[in-house]
């Protein structure tokens, strides 16, 4: 095994739910009189560690607190208590194309994502050429992405997230992006990625991915880990539980 | 706070970007595109301007240029607070996807709405040499105009304070965008943009108390900096009240460096309430 990438110790996070769903001054005004704020765990005392160059799959119900676990890993969150640690630079491969402007070209926004997930603006021009490359998407790059198909706008986050060399990648269930032959070829580049020495967090519904490409495989229930170990009995024991 | 200034320092490439981007986006699909910068507070205050001269008789050569040179400030001002007030929310889709540090966003606001002003102030440059080939009586440019980066650092500290408290404050409370463009447009009436401190300073109601009222109005930094900027800008000039003339007064300097620490106050408190509110950003309610 290799060093340590990311260790999580009895992390628990806590969101403050207000039921009217509105913040206004309104709703601070009431506040003392009906306390309709309720505290929700949403993760607690979570621990486990990923090694370099290992992939960890993560799975669990709709609401089992997924989500909210790779965000605090991406330091969307501050986490409630508890204790985490990241080694290097993560690259959040949610959603693809979140950070995209739809008045701006393909080119524009390569660089803005780019930007924004921690490269200089000179690294980025280095990378230009093999982002378009892989994004196939020849002239279009330089018309607006508001004219882009979805498999399009997923191609192209996909080809930004993949050029940046971050230290640790987040998939959470965006590997079916764009048509087969174009899954394939992500999928050759992440485990490329791994190969060199990339650690790798991911999130699927899909058991069978989580079977063939994880290494370790982390069952999250309501907020707590269930069970942690290989792919192959982690998702045996998942299956019998739910079907 | 040092710590979180190093974090910004660290993603200053992406305040870079970001400020591109807004300026790019402004006028992306518009066909006169940034000549809209220009033309906007030009038409603006031509519009006032000749409404005051014909209307109003204030009597004032060259109003136009003393009304341009309070107005674009203020306008900076008003800009930035009220973009940045949006600021956040628009961006919540990547905020809750991507970290970064989040007062990049008010940042770039304040930015490119200071690309702008200096623009701005490139046409009244512009419109003082054109008074002067008019008229050569009326002199372009002051030997004080050295003093402006000054004031344009105060109108920077002050903006960037205010877009910061109103920015993180809008994101859980959607009403105080609406109090402060309400409150924006009381401030216009309460700084010498239209009209002239002179004309506060001389003011009966000034003069019978003891001049306090006077002393109260410029305890707003922003009426402080309305003033300053046209001293230091424009030539002194009388302004008639109530049929006898008032004299010109001095660049207000004790009262610009009173709006100097005033503006450097408020941008610390800013910064300092926004790094506090700004992780609960993802989770408001």
């Amino acid at each position: 095994m290799g060093e340590v990438a990311i260790s999580v110790k009895n992390l628990r996070k806590e969101f403050v739910v207000n039921h009217s769903g509105i913040a206004s001054i309104k709703t601070l005004l009431v506040w003392w009189k009906r306390r309709t704020l309720v505290h929700q765990v949403v993760l607690d005392s979570v621990s486990f560690e990923v090694h370099r160059g290992e992939c960890l799959a993560v799975i669990g119900r709709n609401g089992a607190g997924k989500s909210t676990l790779l965000s605090l890993l991406a330091r969307i969150f501050k986490p409630t208590s508890g204790e985490m640690e990241v080694k290097g630079r993560i690259a959040p491969l949610l959603e693809l194309g979140a950070g995209f402007h739809d008045d701006l070209t393909g080119i524009e926004n390569i660089y803005f994502n780019g930007i924004i997930l921690g490269l200089t603006r000179e690294e980025m021009k280095s990378r230009l050429e093999k982002i378009i490359e892989f994004s196939e998407l020849g002239d279009s790059i330089s018309a607006p992405v508001r004219t882009y198909s979805s498999g399009m706008l997923a191609r192209l986050g996909f080809a930004i997230a993949i050029h940046v060399d971050a230290d640790i990648l987040i998939v959470d269930e965006v590997l079916a992006v764009g048509d087969r032959q174009f899954e394939a070829k992500c999928l050759a580049k992440v485990e490329e990625f791994r190969r060199s020495g990339g650690t790798i967090l991911l999130v699927s519904h899909q058991l069978d991915t989580v079977r063939t490409f994880a290494d370790r495989c982390m069952w999250l229930e309501h907020g707590h880990v269930r069970s942690i170990g290989t792919p192959d009995e982690v998702v045996r024991e998942y299956i019998d539980e739910n079907s | 706070m040092r710590s979180e200034l190093r974090e910004l320092w660290k993603y200053r490439d992406l305040l870079f970007v970001m400020v591109q981007r807004e300026m790019r986006i402004r006028y992306k699909n518009s066909f006169l595109g940034v000549i809209w910068s220009f033309l906007n507070p030009l038409l603006q205050v031509v519009v006032m301007s000749f409404v005051f001269n014909t209307f109003v008789r204030l009597d004032v050569p060259n109003y136009t240029a003393y009304m341009l040179a309070a107005y674009l400030p203020y306008m900076f001002f008003q800009y930035c607070v009220l973009d940045s007030a949006q600021s956040i929310l628009y961006q919540m889709p990547l905020l809750k996807k991507i970290y970064f540090p989040r007062e990049i966003l008010p940042l770039a606001t304040v930015i490119a709405n200071f690309i702008h002003l200096l623009l701005g102030f490139v046409i009244l440059f512009g419109w003082l040499l054109f008074a002067y080939v008019r008229d050569p009586r009326v002199i372009p440019f002051q030997a004080t105009t050295i003093y402006l980066p000054f004031l344009l650092l105060i109108s920077l500290m002050l903006s960037t304070g205010v877009s910061f408290i109103v920015s993180a404050l809008n994101t859980f409370y959607e009403d105080v965008k609406y109090i402060v463009q309400v409150l924006m447009y009381l401030m216009f009436y309460m700084c010498p943009v239209i009209y002239f401190a002179e004309q506060v300073a001389n003011s009966p109601q000034n003069l019978e108390r003891g001049f306090w009222l006077y002393r109260l109005y410029n305890l707003n930094p922003l009426a402080a900096l309305s003033h300053g900027y046209r001293k230091i800008l424009l030539a002194p000039v009388d302004v008639k009240i109530g049929g006898e003339l008032a004299k010109a007064m001095p660049t207000p300097w004790n009262y610009i460096w009173l709006a100097f620490f005033t503006s450097l106050s408020v941008l610390i408190f800013g910064y300092w309430l926004f790094n506090r509110l700004k992780w609960k950003f993802v989770e408001r309610p």
